[in-house]
């Protein structure tokens, strides 16, 4: 590639590599090969991640890597050792202004390179976008579905990133190729984590995008972002403090003078300890459950305009482990438990989605929820430190974790099911324990509970 | 999710240690952005 840099240039393009190893073997390997253009380290593979590159030893130690080295010999090419991650894989793309991509190569084992006439051709301008996505294989699906059932069971694995790495063998890449311009989303605590990705994923596939956060500062630094990297205008900031049934009052009557697509009920905490809202409710109760059941009673009028509106709440993993409370859910007669609140609010947004979903049947507005596996977010980091310690090493990053928001959200094949709990693009199971199940009573209870609350903010 | 989105908020540093957004790279220019298995 480097021998063909001033045909490159000559294109108006210019030559980027990224490399895996640390910056001092990047300066060596630039001196050594001559590079004079851009050259960027990436120790943590975050591009290499975020640009879908191959990593593992069977990919590496592939039966055509002997072709592929004796084709690198003959060409003068000798290996002198490997300064970087040995089992990753690289890959060639062509990006042209506006973020649209005009070639793609992902090498499939060492040594499998891109024809560079072909890179060269993509730089005319005459060139054709190349498609996102490969086409599904249906093969490499059918597999994918059949490891899934097998890691299904073993929670470290199905939860974390190798899970979702199985599982998206499976996915097929057409459900997100979809135009959501002319669509209005709302995504609540969307200034980081999650809520960023899925606020981003939605924008970059044409939404109308609401990012709904507590601080407006923190709002418009995401936003902002989000601009930069989608390129559209059509990002904006609303405040809201979901602990606040005021300020969900307030928010709600700016959203709702408009249709409304999607609403993604994202925003939550995990305090450490036990704080009382101005409304008299326990913090987790309150930004979990109360705030967002008071923010889509208010915004159904705007729901209600669209042709297929969906709401979406995110739940976590953790909630498995809880049966719904209703008999201290503001923690006054308990000692205080950050972790147990923050389960026991996320078995109740499952519950709720479930009663949305019913109370909705008729109006094609769709409810669902989902959880997102271990993901790696500043709530994990700042929450549940010793856990993210624990397992950092195979966390979901937050765009892997906003998988399956943003499919719920956006994928044609997710427009007809309702009251559903979906993990990693599938429908689940909301129990695994037999403690853990709610009764009819609980169940209109909890409604009732969340009615009560809303009306007392009136 | 377009491969350029989720490059372009990506900051990395370069062989000297100066931090540059993916993003800025394709803003003005095509780019050929190539991704080797590793230095050396």
């Amino acid at each position: 590639m480097r021998d063909r840099v001033d045909e490159i240039r000559k294109q108006g393009a210019e030559l980027v590599i990224v490399g895996n190893g640390a910056a001092q073997f990047a300066e060596a390997f630039r001196e050594d090969l001559g590079i004079d253009g851009p050259l960027l380290v990436d120790p943590e593979l975050r591009a290499y991640r975020a640009a879908g590159l191959r990593r593992g030893r069977v990919e590496v130690l592939s039966p055509r890597l002997a072709g592929n080295a004796l084709r690198a010999l003959r060409a003068g090419f000798r290996q002198e050792g490997v300064q970087g991650d040995p089992w990753q894989l690289g890959g060639v793309f062509v990006i042209r202004p506006g973020g649209e991509l005009a070639f793609r190569h992902t090498s499939r084992e060492a040594g499998d390179h891109p024809n560079l006439d072909d890179v060269l051709a993509a730089l005319a301008p005459s060139a054709p976008a190349v498609e996102e996505e490969p086409p599904a294989n249906p093969a490499v699906r059918w597999i994918g579905r059949g490891l899934a059932r097998i890691v299904d069971p073993a929670i470290p694995v199905s939860f974390a990133r190798p899970g979702l790495q199985l599982r998206s063998l499976a996915f097929d890449p057409s459900d997100l190729d979809v135009d959501l311009s002319g669509r209005r989303c709302v995504v609540t605590g969307a200034n980081s984590g999650l809520g960023y990705e899925a606020a981003l994923a939605l924008a970059d596939l044409g939404a109308e995008v609401v990012l709904a956060c507590r601080s407006l500062a923190r709002g418009e630094e995401a936003a902002e972002r989000i601009r930069e990297q989608t390129g559209s205008s059509r990002v904006s900031v609303e405040t809201i403090d979901l602990s606040d049934l005021a300020s969900v009052r307030e928010a709600a009557a700016r959203l709702v003078v408009q249709p409304l697509d999607v609403l993604i009920h994202n925003a939550g905490l995990l305090p450490e300890e036990r704080i009382e809202t101005r409304d008299g409710l326990e913090l987790t109760w309150a930004t979990h459950v109360i705030g967002p059941h008071l923010l889509t009673r208010l915004l159904l009028p705007a729901l209600e305009k669209s042709p297929e509106a969906r709401v979406v709440w995110v739940s976590s993993g953790g909630m498995y482990t809880r049966r719904l409370n209703l008999d201290d859910p503001n923690w006054q007669a308990r000692e205080y438990d950050g972790v147990l609140a923050y389960a026991e609010t996320k078995r109740a947004q499952v519950v709720l989605a479930e009663l949305w979903a019913e109370k909705l049947a008729e109006s094609g507005i769709r409810v669902n929820a989902m959880h997102p596996g271990w993901a790696d977010t500043p709530g994990v980091r700042s929450s549940l430190p010793g856990f993210f310690r624990l397992t950092q090493a195979i966390l979901r990053s937050p765009a892997e974790g906003a998988d399956t928001v943003v499919w719920l959200a956006a994928s044609p094949r997710a427009a007809d099911v309702s009251g559903r709990f979906f993990f990693d693009r599938e429908p689940r199971q909301t129990h695994y324990l037999p403690w853990t199940r709610e009764s009819e009573e609980d169940r209109r209870q909890l409604w009732q509970r969340c009615e009560a609350a809303c009306s007392d903010a009136t | 999710m377009r491969v350029a989105t989720r490059l372009a908020g990506i900051e990395l540093d370069d062989w000297r240690g100066r931090p540059l957004r993916l993003g800025t790279l394709w803003q003005e220019q095509p780019v050929v952005l190539v991704f080797i298995r590793h230095f050396g």
